[in-house]
């Protein structure tokens, strides 16, 4: 995490967090935007750059990959600098305005809806409340993962791969933070692998990895890794 | 709405109409209508012409507890003060263990039991939903820029008790009344250094402060204003319109009525 302070306003040294926080997507005023939001964010509308980094993140999957970065450096900033929560306070009910209509989102475009959940997790994964995950975000990842388990969703490749994309990342945590849905989620995920007509093979194989990593403690044991992966150095 | 993070000189007039429009009050996240008699939501939009003395700008305004806070942003805060509040509790009891510890190994010695330091643990508040409102309600009295100023001019060493505010202490055991009426007499100590007006007298900050609030606990008026400036006492006492009565009082009349416990 980049330490924010006084020297980093030198034009090269400011360069550096367009590539840290990926923001090179975004038009220049926007980079600007976002930047000053990072030093200064009391002095810019912090509702707005919520807005800002949401809507991309529907957008682009590789930005919503690594947005919650960026917006706990913004949190950081907002805190310190003015002990406020605005940014955070904006982006937590932007997020549960579009989680609300989620199943809309979904029918409307399965991308955006899984750019939202990737951004999602990514807050969840990078915006913690005094080390601990933010509570009010347990249910709804686990309900973006249970609504990614159920058999339609299945035999899409692109959602199989960000649920299991997801459950590595921060799968341990939210086990640790409910148990029993996980194992909620994991039953749907078994009778998915063994019952579900019309899965890709790939979608079979990143199933099959997942409830082998989850077994092995949140981590694939050496041989296991050698199958899943080592295909692809060769 | 935008939340738009107001420049802190905002235009006194503007900002005493949308303030008294919208009027949430410390106390109004209990009242499901608001002083206009509009329906309040759980989607509590924040005010953003809150006077320059009476919070600073970035302060996401109350909240409403009458239901759960059913908005993440709330949730996420909520929870935060709820671990922040377990934390300062254990300081808190560190401390005041630290504290009886010479008179607990006297009284030990003489052969009585350590009765002292079960005193001060008895007298400790601990009721987790008690402790949030008296959290909030300090939040309310930090988040000015009354108390910004006080704190940097009068530096904790030179504080002397009964001249300068402090802060009512949240783990004691109290009344409800009686704490709300330290945080009442603490709110308008710190009104001393509320930031002067452009016209250079003070008198402005009080009119437009939510009076409101304080009139829901306690409607004899006139005990409140001794350490007060006297401007305070004009504000409210004086009626413009000349029918007696104090407006803000009348128009909290209905809602403080049920609103004492």
């Amino acid at each position: 995490m980049s330490q924010i302070d006084g020297t980093e306003t030198h034009p090269a040294v400011m360069e550096n967090s367009t590539d840290e926080y990926r923001i090179q997507s975004f038009d220049p005023d926007t980079q600007m935007l976002l930047k000053t939001a990072l030093k200064d964010p009391s002095s810019v509308d912090l509702e707005k750059v919520s807005n800002i980094i949401m809507d991309q993140s529907l957008k682009d999957h590789v930005f919503s990959k690594e947005a919650g970065r960026i917006c706990y450096t913004i949190v950081q900033a907002e805190a310190k600098q003015s002990d406020g929560n605005v940014f955070r306070r904006n982006l937590l009910n932007r997020l549960q305005r579009e989680f609300k209509d989620r199943e809309d989102m979904r029918a409307r475009s399965i991308h955006e809806w899984v750019c939202y959940v990737t951004f999602i997790c990514n807050v969840f994964d990078y915006l913690k409340v005094n080390n601990m995950p933010m509570v009010a975000l347990v249910h709804p990842v686990y309900d973006c993962m249970l609504r990614l388990a159920q058999p339609d969703a299945l035999k899409n490749e692109e959602e199989v791969d960000c649920l299991v994309l997801q459950l590595h990342r921060i799968g341990e945590q939210l086990e640790k933070a409910n148990s029993q849905r996980m194992d909620e989620l994991f039953f749907l995920l078994r009778d998915g692998f063994l019952l579900q007509e019309g899965l890709t093979s790939m979608a079979r194989l990143l199933l099959l990895e997942i409830l082998e990593f989850r077994a092995g403690g949140w981590m694939l044991s050496s041989t296991a890794n050698k199958y899943y992966y080592s295909e692809i150095s060769e | 709405m935008s939340n738009r993070t107001p420049d802190r000189r905002t235009d006194a007039t503007s900002s005493r109409r949308e303030h008294s429009r919208s009027g949430p009050s410390r106390w109004s996240h209990c009242r499901k209508r608001g002083v206009d008699g509009s329906m309040r939501t759980d989607e509590h939009e924040h005010t953003e012409g809150r006077h320059s003395s009476f919070t600073t700008p970035e302060s996401s305004g109350p909240v409403s507890r009458c239901a759960a806070a059913s908005d993440w942003g709330s949730q996420v805060e909520d929870d935060e003060m709820r671990r922040d509040l377990h934390r300062d509790l254990q300081r808190y009891r560190r401390r005041i263990l630290a504290v009886d510890a010479p008179h607990r190994e006297r009284k030990a010695s003489s052969g009585s039991s350590g009765s002292c330091d079960s005193k001060e643990e008895d007298s400790l508040e601990t009721d987790e939903g008690v402790l949030l409102r008296r959290q909030k309600q300090i939040n309310y009295g930090k988040n000015t820029l009354a108390y910004d100023r006080y704190i940097r001019e009068v530096p904790k060493h030179l504080r002397q008790s009964g001249v300068h505010p402090k802060t009512p202490n949240k783990f004691r055991k109290y009344s409800r009344r009686s704490w709300d009426q330290q945080i009442k007499l603490w709110r308008v100590k710190l009104h001393a250094w509320d930031p002067p007006t452009d016209n250079g007298t003070q008198e402005d900050n009080e009119e437009q402060l939510d009076f409101g609030d304080i009139m829901d606990i306690e409607l004899d008026f006139p005990t409140l204003t001794e350490p007060a400036p006297q401007a305070a006492r004009t504000g409210v006492m004086e009626d413009p319109e000349g029918s007696g009565t104090p407006v803000k009082v009348q128009r909290m009349d209905t809602a403080a009525a049920s609103d004492i416990a």
